[in-house]
């Protein structure tokens, strides 16, 4: 038989309707079956710790995958076609958007997670429950936020440099203002408030409740809002916000290049941050340390893992999980990445105990473990995340664009009300 | 009989339906299911996760009323006029000097191509960095001449200029190539005989030159509407998935993204999909008349 071009591809088709219908038919549910596949984004779990869960879990075949990109998006993308999933996975501080979805994963409770559950902090642990009372998520790190400040520059002002003196001092944002405003006139050209959205994003953080209430109803108060709107307006009007707020790069170049000419001489932040400053300004060794922060105890940010239902063996994967998480493990997270741990046994670690030359021989985990324990537990809803940037938008035109505080104001709460009542929370 | 013929027919002609069927198999996957996937989601709200509730129409209730979404289809219209006329000005200034005798053609010519090819996500990083307020290029450079500093990234209209540079960077070398290529076409006698009646070489480019490359031109902004309506990378690397201050750097396409993929609101983010359609669509039909035209004028 000689191969003509018409038997060539008639070949060619019939080989590959054959390779198409064939992988059509036998797309895997989990990622690698036989295998316990864990997705996790990046710096979002120590690889370390993870590398030796692989040699310490042989029967479950442990496979990290590290997502790059949005592990949330890829996560949809699998549960929607039910196919390649993950056994385990990351999930960040959207996780209220999987409580509507309880019947895709595997109830922690009934894998022993009660038992576990003291070893924990409770705000956080609160946080990976559903309204109805399934356990979804297990906690990896918390987002403590504390002031981050320059001590050199604080003493060279003739202010309080001591983190003790410093809480002191500043123990409310009003009080912080008035001392931006001092530290302004001592050191022109420097500031202590990076935009209008860090006053607002932790005073929030600061509140009881956020926007929505755990059955997902939109707050009859929303008291606290405006009291973090108010707080931020002000510290505009005070002229005391840098004022590079809304660009994704610009912000980022010029705050590095602040953190390293001094220009920033503090700042409110969560604890993930440390591992950028140290990165972006590693000139100003030394010369940092951290106290509680003006307004009292907030988190923000933080990530779990959650076990899919697709998952056949559920208690070999929790087994894995509780490892990962354990008070030491969780402890060499923090050295490694900075992810505070969400164990409070892990605060007393000798490990991190140790003083850290980049704060000056402060031992920050003190401060943020602190800050930690006191956090009060509060409801973060799938819309959570949408409905503070229509906030920080508004106070970003604010700031940037010169617009009317209260338009401002009004357009973000009939921006949000839209967002509501398009999904169906406001009537 | 003439059925059996047929059917004889039909399994003759197999290997030819065959060989022209993965382009078709390919386009009903990609193409066709997805589209009609996309209307069917637009009726539904949806967060990617959670069972689909059926809405009916109140996505596009919504969309017409949606503030945001206006904004983003002006938005994108003005960064297209804003990138598109000093790109053209541009891209002809340089075909005519690539046209006239200079030296080094070749190189310079893939040197004004270059910016066409390279990767708009490196691109934008690089410009991030050249458009930063306090530390960027662009503004030591404005302070030596003794501007003030620009809020490039900031200032709702510096922000829509910050972008159209980026559009305007990137396609000024690929049209130039392309009217060059016009200009090298057309028919030497018309430049003699304007030279024999005296004409100037302004009055050359304006009354011979830019009439003839009419179609060309047009070509050039057909396509640059094609993809102005599509800007969405420079925003998003540049401002982020919200657009920046005002939004002035939301587009349409970036609305939508942000919507669907940030947002998590599958059902909505399909809604506006199918408005950047009719805006689309509306768009093709006023390019269309504007590329008949001339034909029209040519049979009087």
């Amino acid at each position: 038989m000689t191969l003509t071009r018409r038997r060539f591809l008639t070949g060619a088709a019939a080989l590959g309707a054959t390779a198409l219908g064939a992988t059509a038919c036998t797309s895997p549910t989990t990622a690698n079956p036989g295998k316990t596949t864990l997705w996790y984004s990046t710096n979002g779990v120590s690889e370390k710790v993870l590398d030796q869960a692989v040699r310490r879990f042989p029967a479950q075949h442990l496979t990290p995958n590290e997502v790059s990109g949005e592990l949330n998006r890829r996560l949809l993308a699998a549960l929607s076609g039910e196919a390649y999933l993950p056994d385990i996975t990351m999930l960040g501080d959207g996780i209220s958007t999987y409580f509507s979805a309880t019947d895709r994963f595997a109830d922690l409770n009934a894998l022993g997670a009660r038992q576990d559950e003291a070893n924990y902090l409770p705000w956080k642990w609160q946080a990976g429950r559903s309204p109805d009372g399934f356990q979804l998520g297990f906690p990896i790190d918390t987002g403590p936020a504390a002031l981050y400040y320059r001590h050199d520059l604080f003493a060279e002002a003739g202010l309080p440099a001591e983190p003790d003196a410093v809480a002191a001092a500043l123990s409310t944002w009003d009080d912080y203002f008035e001392f931006a405003l001092r530290v302004k006139d001592k050191l022109p050209g420097r500031y202590l408030i990076t935009d209008t959205k860090m006053v607002f994003t932790y005073s929030l953080a600061q509140e009881e409740q956020k926007y929505l209430d755990r059955q997902n109803r939109y707050l009859e108060d929303q008291s606290q809002v405006r009291r973090a709107w108010d707080r931020a307006v002000k510290a505009f009007r005070m002229g005391l916000t840098a004022g590079y707020a809304g660009s994704a790069t610009g912000e980022g170049v010029d705050r590095r290049a602040a953190w390293t000419n001094g220009k920033e001489v503090a700042f409110v932040n969560a604890s993930w941050i440390t591992g950028n400053l140290k990165r972006s300004a590693p000139g100003t060794s030394g010369r940092w340390h951290v106290c509680q922060a003006p307004g009292g105890p907030g988190n923000q940010g933080g990530s779990f893992l959650a076990i899919t239902r697709y998952c056949p063996d559920p208690q070999g994967a929790y087994d894995i999980v509780k490892w990962l998480m354990s008070p030491e493990n969780q402890a060499a997270a923090y050295l490694e990445l900075g992810l505070f741990p969400s164990s409070p046994a892990a605060y007393s670690d000798p490990s991190v105990l140790a003083p850290e030359e980049f704060f000056g021989g402060q031992a920050t985990i003190g401060v943020f473990g602190a800050i930690a324990e006191k956090v009060q537990p509060v409801y973060f809803s799938p819309w959570d995340i949408t409905i503070s940037d229509t906030y920080t938008d508004e106070l970003t035109n604010v700031e940037a664009a010169g617009k009317d505080p209260e338009q401002a104001w009004e357009d973000a709460r009939t921006a949000v009300e839209r967002l509501l009542r398009r999904q169906g929370v406001l009537a | 009989m003439t059925a059996a013929v047929s059917a004889h027919r039909r399994w003759k002609y197999l290997p030819q339906y065959l060989a022209i069927a993965p382009f078709f198999v390919l386009f009903a996957i990609f193409g066709v299911y997805p589209v009609g996937y996309s209307l069917w989601l637009s009726l539904q709200r949806w967060n990617g996760v959670s069972e689909m509730k059926f809405v009916g129409l109140a996505n596009f209730r919504f969309l017409l009323t949606d503030t945001a979404f206006w904004d983003a289809i002006g938005n994108t219209l003005l960064i297209w006029v804003m990138s598109t006329i000093p790109m053209l000005v541009l891209s002809m200034l340089v075909a005519l000097g690539l046209n006239s005798s200079v030296r080094h053609k070749g190189f310079l010519r893939v040197a004004y191509f270059l910016p066409n090819v390279t990767s708009i996500v490196a691109m934008s990083l690089v410009f991030g960095s050249f458009f930063s307020s306090e530390f960027g290029v662009l503004n030591w450079f404005l302070g030596l001449v003794g501007v003030d500093p620009v809020q490039w990234l900031t200032d709702p209209w510096a922000i829509r200029i910050a972008i159209s540079l980026m559009i305007i960077w990137r396609w000024t070398g690929y049209n130039a190539i392309i009217l060059l290529a016009g200009l090298q076409a057309l028919p030497q006698d018309v430049y003699e005989a304007a030279k024999l009646d005296g004409a100037g070489p302004v009055q050359t480019f304006f009354r011979v030159t830019l009439p003839l490359l009419r179609p060309v031109l047009l070509f050039s902004v057909v396509m640059s509407a094609i993809g102005g309506l599509q800007i969405f990378t420079e925003s998003q690397i540049l401002l982020g998935d919200r657009g920046g201050p005002e939004g002035a750097g939301m587009t349409m396409v970036l609305y939508f993204y942000n919507t669907a993929f940030a947002d998590n609101d599958f059902g909505y983010g399909a809604a506006i999909a199918w408005g950047i359609f009719v805006v689309v669509v509306l768009f093709s039909i006023l390019n269309w008349r504007l590329v008949q035209r001339p034909a029209r004028g040519g049979e009087k």
